[in-house]
């Protein structure tokens, strides 16, 4: 255990003074300073265990269970329990080879068996993890497995990426708390609501991770923000209000991420069409595709980030910004409030009654924003954007709600909503019209069959390249079509948050990925090439 | 004479295990009402912000796992019938079974509340029967001072500031959690315990001390101008010996009242500050459960401070009834 856990200020000090020192200097990585533990406090516990068929490891790590594929640092696709895989020219059936020299931590060998036992348990436990497109999970032979799918989904690779493999013969009801799995790391002690001792696993078939035992205590904000501060901890994620703070001895990193806020406009005229719910359907003003356009063109985006963010984030341009499915030619040129005023003059929204209020047709250009209430930063962005767009004569009332307000008015108001998934079914999701009025997925009842066909494309081509081609395609196809602020402005995507943490000075995360929704556990995705670097 | 205290004693018993049925009985629909009754859905809180990758399939499975798929009065007639059987069903957040949960969880914030309960006790008292006998003085107005402020602060807030001034500035305390970070069960000592302890014990005895403190005072002014005390300075006690011989007995019944009654407060105490310490106990699962909905654990956890704060309050009863004589008089009388 390294000292500096009990003699926190003097270490801090000590660290502050080697980094001012030492670090920079060409030494070698394993200088005798490198501890064999590191204390993080990044959220994150599962307060229902550690079992991957209820959804444990879908973000970051899973610790202990290992998983058949793995995303690198640019987010490509990479085999890890697997070695090959393959999908059949339907796109129903996925074929995946294992290696031989996986083993569990109790001693047996990861079978095929026990990935098709893992995969057809998920499908049905009712947890966290939606592989309702699974059919059957067939053992080929020892080292192959078929997933049979029901449709096909190009998309599934996610679950191939996220569900960790757990022991057939070790797997019921008090797995969560007692895992097995072939991951890099072992569960030495949870004691909850407080911390996981984990151990690295010697006989990890992978890289081996560089420090012997990793703790993550669950405090809160607060609570971990003292810790850092009195030099307890490594490691810990702070909200972006804090990360201007301080703390002796380490650094502030930010990362980017997906985590975005947006506005979803409805996109359908107020017909009086109401949901089976009874909740109404549709907007006059927002119906028209010059005032969505129009509002993604006068919106200062930057200035959101500068103000509501504290610089924490970048503008959003759409909702997978810098992933690899994401289309450049989609992003416009924002702040101009200029062409966004001409924009609406040649769709006939016109100041005819001097109140600062465009009308059309005896229409107002007036309509609510809604946000949850509770979400300070979400206010933030509403006021301010309602702000933004007043001087282009569209008046927008922001107006704080519980969900359950929100719930009847999503399809006929705007609603700041935040999204981020590093799994494009998401895009799929919040744009394709089979999912209009379904969950919180396109609420505005979005439909454009361009768009549709290429969503449909991506979702069932066999070919990870030509699914890329065809998600690009559905944000802005070239040619003037597509769903992003350059075509159809669907939505009104405002910015990125940037996660923020601190990590002590001699600690290297590595190149740091881009994270989804969820600040916290995802920092875990590399955890396995963690350096001590003084 | 014997054979009547006995049955007198059983049917006293008898009468207040009924009442402690009612109770519960109330207190279990009542609770079970509210809860079906509130606007957060539980698979939307369980799914959180998996939002975009739960799909409505996966969705059905989940409200299938947990059996909502019933109508509640359905659900409600079935928790019964286990209830009655022992079985207070499977915590939903915590994917175990809600005795396990509570059981595992009583122990810290027994010793939490059990330390925090004596000190207020304790302190309160002290402290009231030092501002009763110096009324008007220097002393009396700083123990009133100090209790007015203490009764109006949150435990919440008092929590984070004895955190940033005694973990943080001074780092005598740790900063979070019942037990050491990074070290075994096994290596955890009673000392490491004890320091986890302090400063959420002192958090919550801020709860319970204002009161105790101000009622002990009023029955400490009211003792010392009684008769009784009057009689017993004219015949030369002294201020001490009054105090400890006539008043203390008077005074404590109060105390021993309000203690015994606070433990509800007490308990809803227990969730503020385990949350602001990362404390495991009661608390902290309360609420978790209340966020995420998670009825059964919800159910049972009211059941079982339902009994908790019933078995203090009966206690204090008799505490009471042993302090003053009069008491137990009356109570007898009354049946």
């Amino acid at each position: 255990m390294r000292a500096t856990r009990r003699f926190g200020p003097l270490a801090g000090a000590v660290v502050l003074a080697t980094v001012l020192t030492g670090c920079g200097d060409s030494e070698p990585s394993t200088a005798a300073g490198a501890p064999s533990e590191l204390v993080l406090a990044i959220g994150g516990e599962s307060e229902d265990g550690y079992d991957p068929t209820l959804g444990w490891g879908r973000y970051g790590s899973p610790l202990f269970q290992s998983t058949l594929l793995a995303r690198d640092a640019d987010l490509g696709v990479v085999p890890d329990l697997a070695t090959d895989w393959a999908v059949s020219g339907d796109g129903l059936v996925w074929t995946v080879d294992l290696r031989a020299d996986a083993r569990f931590t109790d001693g047996e060998p990861v079978t095929a068996q026990d990935v098709a036992y893992t995969f057809s348990t998920a499908s049905r436990s009712g947890g966290l993890t939606d592989v309702t497109a699974l059919r059957e999970a067939v053992a080929v032979d020892d080292d192959t497995v078929e997933l049979r799918l029901q449709r096909p989904q190009s998309t599934f690779v996610n679950r191939l990426i996220s569900l960790g493999i757990v022991p057939e013969h070790a797997h019921g009801p008090d797995y969560a708390r007692n895992p097995v799995g072939s991951g890099p790391f072992e569960l030495v002690q949870w004691d909850e609501g407080q911390q996981l001792i984990v151990q690295r696993n010697d006989d990890y078939y992978g890289d081996q991770p560089a420090f012997e035992r990793i703790v993550f205590q669950f405090t809160g904000e607060d609570a971990s923000i003292a810790a850092a501060s009195a030099g307890q901890l490594d490691l810990a994620a702070v909200p972006a209000q804090l990360a201007p703070t301080q703390v002796p001895g380490m650094t502030l990193l930010e990362v980017e991420s997906v985590d975005n806020r947006g506005l979803t406009f409805p996109v359908v005229p107020d017909t009086g069409a109401t949901t089976d719910d009874g909740a109404p359907i549709g907007n006059d003003v927002t119906s028209d595709v010059a005032v969505r356009r129009a509002i993604n063109l006068a919106v200062d985006r930057q200035a959101l980030v500068d103000g509501v963010l504290e610089g924490y984030g970048s503008p959003a341009t759409g909702p997978v910004d810098g992933l690899p499915w994401y289309e450049p030619d989609s992003a416009i040129e924002d702040a101009d409030l200029d062409g966004a005023e001409q924009l609406l003059e040649e769709a006939g929204w016109v100041d005819s009654d001097g109140d600062g209020v465009r009308e059309k047709d005896g229409v107002r250009a007036a309509f609510s924003l809604l946000y949850p209430a509770s979400d300070s930063l979400r206010q933030g962005l509403a006021l301010s954007v309602a702000d933004m767009i007043a001087p282009v004569g569209v008046e927008i009332t922001a107006k704080g709600e519980s969900w359950d307000v929100i719930d009847q008015r999503l399809h006929a108001d705007a609603v700041l909503f935040g999204w981020g998934s590093l799994d494009p079914t998401e895009m799929y999701n919040l744009y394709s019209s089979t999912q209009a009025g379904v969950e919180y997925w396109n609420p505005g009842f979005y439909t454009d069959p361009d768009v549709d066909a290429h969503l449909e494309a991506a979702m069932t081509a066999t070919d990870p390249a030509a699914a890329e081609e065809h998600w690009r395609a559905a944000q802005y196809d070239g040619e003037g079509t597509g769903f992003g602020p350059s075509g159809d402005a669907a939505w009104a995507w405002l910015v990125n948050l940037d996660h923020t943490y601190v990590v002590d000075g001699c600690l290297d995360l590595g190149a740091p990925r881009i994270e989804p929704h969820g600040h916290g556990w995802p920092v875990t995705a590399g955890i396995t090439g963690w350096q001590w670097t003084c | 004479m014997a054979v009547d205290l006995l049955t007198r004693t059983v049917r006293g018993l008898g009468g207040r295990l009924v009442r402690l049925v009612l109770l519960l009985a109330a207190v279990a629909t009542a609770s079970f009402a509210l809860m079906v009754h509130s606007p957060v859905d539980p698979v939307d809180a369980y799914v959180g912000g998996d939002l975009a990758a739960i799909g409505p399939e996966q969705r059905a499975q989940i409200a299938e796992r947990w059996g909502l798929d019933d109508p509640p009065l359905e659900r409600f007639a079935t928790w019964l019938g286990n209830v009655v059987q022992g079985d207070l069903g499977r915590s939903l957040s915590f994917n175990q079974p809600v005795t396990e949960v509570i059981g595992e969880r009583f122990l810290p914030s027994l010793a939490l509340m059990a330390t925090a309960w004596v000190l207020s006790g304790l302190f309160g008292f002290g402290l009231g029967v030092l501002a009763g006998t110096r009324q008007g003085r220097f002393a009396d107005r700083a123990v009133c001072w100090w209790a007015y402020t203490l009764a109006s602060a949150p435990t919440f807030w008092v929590g984070l500031l004895l955190l940033y001034v005694f973990s943080v500035s001074l780092g005598w305390t740790p900063v979070c959690c019942a037990v050491p970070v990074g070290v075994l069960a096994d290596d955890v000592t009673l000392l490491d315990r004890l320091h986890h302890l302090v400063l959420p014990a002192l958090t919550l005895s801020v709860v319970g001390v204002a009161p105790v403190v101000l009622h002990t005072r009023q029955a400490v002014i009211e003792a010392l101008a009684s008769d009784h005390v009057a009689f017993a300075r004219a015949q030369g006690e002294s201020t001490r010996g009054v105090v400890v011989h006539s008043v203390l007995r008077n005074a404590a019944a109060p105390a021993v009242l309000l203690q015994f009654a606070s433990l509800g407060e007490l308990f809803g105490g227990s969730v503020l500050a385990e949350q602001v310490f990362s404390y495991p106990g009661l608390g902290a699962a309360t609420t978790t459960a209340a966020l995420g909905q998670d009825v059964p654990l919800l159910l049972g956890i009211a059941l079982f401070t339902t009994v908790f704060v019933f078995v203090g309050n009966q206690l204090g009863d008799l505490v009471h009834a042993r302090l003053d004589p009069r008491v137990a008089r009356e109570t007898a009388g009354a049946r």
